[in-house]
């Protein structure tokens, strides 16, 4: 063992710094937020004056509006098709590159791109590349004859939503390739290889060797997709606002809304605090796999 | 791995990765099209006249402006990132305080948390104390973005280094404080690079924070300038991708300069 390593005194003096910073600027707000949600500001009494406690008054009315029932149902197909579609494209992805060719590592690399430009300039190009009559996504599948007559890819409510999620999915690919071919690199070489001698087949070895070794792995890129996705904000509010008629409107541009277009800030904590619940749920279960994996 | 084997694979990974960004592709060759060309059918994958047009008539906007309240408040931010982080770290990796394992956890639940759950408060807080249309207000807020990631990323790091190097440090008179400074921070560089990159750009992307906040356009980054400048500039789609191109490239630039270490530290400061 070691001798005694520095005093304690000191070890705050380096750690804490940041925590008081967080908790501060993260863990004050959040209960601040609590309590919001369950009194009555709005821009009249904002700097100062009554603001009295109203129970689940905020949350009675916003359960009541059709908007909040509609985003909690978008913002659920937005997380689950988002992150099913980037796990499947980025798992193959992460087989194909692990082969070790010549450009496989760089090629990896560049596709981090997606990854890296602000959502909002991804939600503007793809709102460019979607245009019902000039978008190059349009053009393409006409000239190929795979549709007859454009779709509005943003403009149909029952199309809208789908085109935010493609849009994400492709923010998403990259992310979840990294993090599943370093899961991939990780598996052990000699079992491969004697099932190869056994003749087994690409796909018997994806099926009976690669996902079950990898599943561990593939739970964690679950859940983290989850928790990053669920709270989806840049993308729906520059790509549709919302809209149209409410068919993209996901809890964060909900409770976007209330706080600052109709400056019902109560409102808006109360729609916020739904998603945080439903989150804080999620993180536990993710908390408690990887602490299952090695103490954090 | 046979040559003709590796060929046809690279051949294969480049169409697919051609495929996947040919977004960018598009968004790149648009601000060099004129108005006429965009709108052309059958649609030209390159243009016919290269034109810089839309990169003057958005520079002579108010590009400029947002683009350095961009740099000041992603470089402030990443400053305040590092300042906190790195020896919050390293504190963590070395003493053994109490509360280490709950501090984790407030790191990493504070990592997942959406904007918009603190949003409202922050807004109400910054007001009263008078930080709306300030830098300090989008500063404060993105840093919170980096400050966990980079906390978990490094702590990881820490945990590696021999701590026989401080020691030696320490019998030749070093503090405590020295060693850090000297010793631990100069050969945990790359991985600080690092965190200071995915820092930077966690601030570069952010619009929330900033058009909540910021009423004042003068103030605005360039996520908002590109918000607003939808209306503005309707479907003249050359300047529009123009001015997104111009917003993209600085975060480009560092990815290319960094592209091996980002690669790994983004695996390790996501996972653990």
């Amino acid at each position: 063992m070691r001798k005694k390593f520095g005093d304690k005194i000191e070890g705050y003096i380096f750690v804490l710094p940041a925590v008081i910073f967080m908790l501060l600027l993260i863990g004050y707000p959040l209960i601040y937020n609590i309590v919001l949600s369950f009194q009555n500001v709005d821009l009249s009494n904002l700097g100062g004056g009554d603001k009295s406690f109203v129970g689940f008054d905020n949350y009675r009315n916003v359960s009541g509006e059709e908007a909040f029932g509609i985003s909690i149902k978008n913002t659920l197909i937005y997380t689950f098709a988002s992150v099913i579609f980037q796990v499947i494209i980025g798992f193959f992805l992460a087989t194909f590159f692990s082969m070790k060719f010549r450009l496989a590592g760089f090629l990896r690399g560049i596709m981090m791109i997606s990854w890296l430009i602000p959502m909002t300039v991804t939600a503007l190009l793809f709102k460019f590349i979607m245009g019902s009559s000039d978008g190059i996504f349009n053009q393409m599948l006409l000239s190929f004859n795979i549709i007859n007559e454009p779709i509005g890819w943003l403009s149909s409510p029952d199309v809208a939503l789908w085109s935010v999620i493609i849009a994400n999915i492709w923010v998403g690919i990259p992310f979840n390739m990294l993090l599943l071919s370093t899961g991939l690199s990780g598996l052990p070489q000699d079992v491969y290889e004697s099932a190869s001698l056994d003749g087994a087949s690409w796909w018997q070895k994806l099926v009976h060797i690669t996902i079950p070794l990898l599943r561990p792995v593939i739970m964690v890129v679950l859940m983290l997709g989850f928790i990053y996705t669920f709270k989806v904000f840049d993308i729906v509010y520059v790509m549709t606002g919302g809209g149209p008629i409410n068919s993209t409107e996901v809890l964060s541009t909900l409770a976007f809304r209330y706080s600052f277009t109709d400056f019902d800030f109560s409102l808006g904590a109360a729609v916020a605090n739904v998603l945080f619940l439903i989150l804080f749920a999620i993180s536990l279960v993710y908390l408690r796999m990887i602490k299952k994996d090695e103490a954090i | 791995m046979s040559n003709r084997k590796n060929w046809i694979l690279s051949i294969i990974g480049v169409v697919i990765v051609g495929a996947f960004l040919f977004p960018v592709y598009w968004m790149i060759i648009t601000a060099f099209k004129t108005q006429t060309e965009i709108f052309q059918t059958p649609p030209t994958f390159f243009p016919k006249e290269f034109q810089l047009d839309s990169f003057i008539t958005v520079i002579q906007g108010d590009v400029g402006q947002y683009f350095l309240n961009s740099v000041i408040i992603s470089s402030l931010a990443t400053i305040l990132v590092l300042v906190l982080s790195v020896p919050s770290a390293y504190g963590l990796a070395r003493f053994r305080i109490k509360g280490v394992q709950s501090m984790l956890l407030v790191y990493l639940v504070t990592q997942m948390l959406p904007a918009t759950v603190v949003l409202t408060p922050l807004f109400i807080v910054f007001n009263n104390l008078g930080l709306l249309n300030t830098y300090i207000a989008p500063v404060l807020a993105t840093a919170t973005l980096g400050v966990p990631f980079s906390v978990l990323l490094l702590r990881t790091f820490f945990i590696g280094i021999p701590k026989e190097l401080e020691e030696a440090a320490k019998i030749d008179g070093c503090g405590r404080l020295r060693a850090f400074l000297q010793v631990i921070v100069p050969i945990s560089l790359p991985s600080i690079v690092v965190c200071g990159a995915i820092s930077f750009f966690f601030a570069w992307g952010d619009l929330i924070f900033s058009i909540t906040f910021n009423r004042n356009q003068d103030l605005w980054p360039l996520t908002a300038g590109i918000f607003n400048a939808v209306g503005r500039y309707g479907i003249e789609w050359n300047n529009l991708m123009a001015f997104t191109t111009i917003s993209v490239l600085p975060v480009i630039i560092i990815f290319v300069l960094l592209q091996k270490h980002l690669v790994e530290g983004l695996v390790s400061g996501s996972v653990k």
